[in-house]
């Protein structure tokens, strides 16, 4: 293994060991009743780990994409309710990379870009219209940032989300994806470096999601083996049984599988474009969160149905993360068509391969 | 449990390239009726070509006649020839574990004798675990194995045995002192027995298609000396799990209907697909990506001295599954009536795999067992 390849120890342990702190069973079922936790993000952001892979010279934290993913990761895991891709590895990527300057506070994306927010250029400066849905913590947002395609260029424009009309709105896990209206709001011209447009943007949603649901299929795996080996009955730990056995295994196997293709996604996209692995990494995070969903909920009985008891808070992300930049069709379709296009004899060796093979 | 993401060197690369090279030049492409996975032709020139590459018995060390070379590169060979579908069907079993268990628990003079035939890709072994009362309850067999001077005699029988009819050379576990009250896992040993001893009888076990791959061998006052022993009296329980360590995980758990979905983008060349089945192409790479990716782990995992069992039982669980279920798209997305004489190589294929792959999730210890070493080695993870 090289060296890019491997994540800061630290960051894994310090990440780990905030979150287990502060993002409890209560504080998260809080933060869904109040739409925000901000003592968990006031935390958070005091570690400087929403701002990791940004540049220092652009206000970020620094350090590499693969240790922001690991945090994501943990984000995952923990089922921390706080807008971290948003503010990181996705808004605060279009801000530097158009050479804007990134808030102290939250910032969070028009995840479709362009598709309901529209933007006109007007000398130097971008007029924004429109009602963009399913935009994450936009209620507690600081900026609110949109790419755009117009003429041929990505548009990043940065708004202050002062200026707009949020309606809150809700996923199936009830964090905040709030609907955006934008009434002619003026920003200035901000351009995207040529690697940075709205496909790119697409590959690095996914990516995030992928490293979420990593965390958050484990997490649940763990807590469905300690569950089973815990409950009595018939005499016995149920997880003695065959029938549960044959679930237990399944959502490790999952957990497993998840965590592999997120951080092998991550390491590639840490080194440079990763559309084939990003696009494999969630579409099998996808699969996975939905079989693991499944098992995990069946082993846990009615427990696993109530608020009490924690399950959900993994099991409602995953089912909210799986539709969220790119749902299975589409990325099935996506892998498709390049598969297709390369051949029989090609087939093996893009899975072998992965993006290496598509050049 | 961890799997860690792990990424093939340069030098890795390199022999999956050659590994390559001699396919195409051996089998090109298209030109073949390709092999479902490890259930492949025995074609024993095949072999001794692999063997002459030093591709056959190549973890094993150089003194013996293999390569040194690492479980890694192993794994490139065996998921390059199984993808292929080449006919690696004579040294198979050689070359996964019996090979290993001679030089991890033989007697010099065992390894003298075999381990450099296993290499060349001589010789050709049939596993001998279940009977006709002991199936997944391994621990019960009751094949004894009784003293007699110099040796021991034989009594008993031996079913599903995979190839005894081609082979030269079976590895029994059998037991050579009684059952104990409270420990069945006591008394068992792993024997090396000559499939063509006087008193050993071999009869076919017709597969579901007709096709001849297993077989009952029956022992009927079968002599074998003192010098076949594999390892210590009464450790063969311990052995046997071992063994079936090396067999778990790896690409033979997976790759098996491989070589069918190539085979269907090759005959749709330069027809318009519909939607639903480019996206069932896509599906199938992503997750083949992934459990490759998982399964690469484990080796790597076995190279730095780990016995990663837990794990190599949830890629083999998987990954059988996962055949079965690549199988089922295809079936249920592709309209046609094929069979194992259908003109197209793509729809004999299919038929072929409908037919067998039942047997994938009950070959080399069932999806229930593997479920039950799996569930216990997931206990006491932290949360």
């Amino acid at each position: 293994m090289t060296e890019d390849s491997l994540v800061d120890p630290l960051v894994t342990e310090t990440a780990h060991r905030l979150f287990s702190e502060i993002c409890d069973h209560e504080s998260i079922q809080a933060a869904e009743a109040r739409g925000q936790a901000p003592e968990i993000w006031n935390a958070f952001a005091e570690t400087g780990f929403p701002w990791i892979s940004i540049d220092e010279g652009a206000g970020g934290s620094g350090g590499s994409l693969l240790d922001a993913l690991e945090v994501l990761r943990l984000v995952g895991y923990h089922a921390a309710p706080i807008p971290a891709a948003e503010t990181g590895i996705l808004g605060g990527w279009l801000l530097a990379s158009s050479g804007q300057e990134l808030p102290d506070g939250i910032t969070t994306v028009v995840p479709n870009g362009g598709e309901n927010a529209t933007g006109s250029i007007s000398g130097e400066e971008v007029l924004i219209s429109g009602r963009a849905l399913r935009v994450p913590w936009a209620r507690i947002a600081e900026r609110i940032v949109i790419p755009l395609a117009i003429e041929d260029q990505t548009v990043i424009a940065s708004v202050d989300s002062a200026q707009c009309d949020i309606e809150p709105m809700t996923n199936m896990a009830g964090e905040p994806r709030d609907t955006v209206n934008f009434r002619n709001v003026r920003v200035p011209l901000a351009l995207a470096t040529p690697d940075v447009d709205l496909e790119a943007f697409r590959f690095r949603g996914a990516l995030s999601r992928a490293a979420l649901m990593a965390g958050a299929i484990e997490k649940m795996s763990q807590l469905t083996v300690s569950y089973t080996n815990d409950r009595v009955q018939f005499g016995r730990p149920v997880a003695k049984f065959q029938a549960v056995q044959q679930h237990l295994v399944w959502g490790a196997q999952d957990a497993a599988l998840a965590r592999m293709v997120a951080e092998t996604a991550a390491r590639e996209a840490t080194r440079g474009a990763a559309q084939f692995e990003i696009a494999a990494a969630k579409l099998v995070a996808n699969q996975a969160a939905a079989r693991a969903t499944k098992a995990c909920h069946q082993a846990h009985g009615a427990m696993g149905m109530t608020q009490e008891y924690p399950l959900h808070h993994l099991s409602r992300r995953l089912w909210s993360w799986r539709k969220e930049y790119g749902g299975d069709a589409e990325w099935s379709k996506w892998l498709g068509q390049v598969a297709v296009s390369r051949g029989a004899d090609q087939l093996y060796p893009l899975i072998t391969g992965g993006s290496a093979a598509l050049n | 449990m961890r799997f860690t993401p792990t990424e093939l060197t340069d030098a890795e690369l390199n022999l999956q390239r050659e590994v390559r090279e001699f396919l195409s030049d051996e089998l090109p492409p298209g030109s073949h009726e390709p092999c479902l996975g490890m259930a492949a032709r025995k074609d024993k020139d095949f072999s001794l070509k692999m063997a002459a590459r030093g591709w056959v018995g190549m973890a094993l060390p150089k003194e013996w006649g293999g390569s040194d070379r690492t479980a890694v590169d192993r794994f490139i060979v065996v998921e390059e020839m199984l993808r292929w579908g080449a006919p690696v069907g004579h040294h198979w079993v050689a070359d996964r574990q019996t090979g290993n268990v001679i030089l991890k628990f033989g007697t010099e003079e065992q390894r003298e004798r075999f381990l450099p035939a296993i290499c060349r890709g001589e010789l050709g072994f049939s596993i001998g675990m279940s009977e006709p009362d002991s199936g997944s309850d391994l621990a019960s067999v009751s094949t004894k194995a009784e003293r007699a001077s110099d040796g021991w005699i034989i009594n008993g029988t031996k079913i599903w045995t995979s190839g005894a009819h081609e082979n030269d050379w079976f590895v029994c576990l059998l037991r050579t002192s009684p059952m104990e009250d409270g420990n069945k896992h006591a008394g068992l040993s792993q024997l090396l027995i000559d499939l063509k001893a006087p008193g050993l009888e071999i009869s076919p076990i017709p597969f579901l298609d007709g096709s001849h791959h297993f077989n009952e061998v029956t022992f009927n006052e079968v002599f074998v000396p003192d010098t076949n022993v594999v390892g210590d009296l009464g450790m063969g329980w311990h052995q046997n799990t071992t063994e079936m360590a090396y067999e778990r995980g790896g690409p033979d758990r997976w790759l098996s209907p491989f070589s069918t979905v190539e085979q269907l983008l090759r005959e749709a060349h330069g027809t318009e697909l519909e939607d639903t089945v480019t996206e069932l192409f896509g599906e199938l790479v992503a997750r083949w990506w992934g459990i490759r990716n998982l399964s690469l782990s484990v080796a790597r995992l076995i190279d730095t001295g780990e016995a990663p069992s837990v794990e190599s039982s949830l890629v083999k669980e998987m990954g059988t599954r996962y055949e079965q279920e690549v199988i089922e798209k295809l079936v249920h997305l592709i309209d046609l009536e094929y069979s194992p004489d259908s003109e197209s190589l793509f729809e004999r294929l299919l038929a072929q795999c409908v037919v067998t792959f039942p047997g994938n999730t009950i070959r080399g210890g069932t999806i229930e067992i593997l479920r039950s070493v799996a569930s216990k080695g997931l206990k006491g993870l932290p949360t």
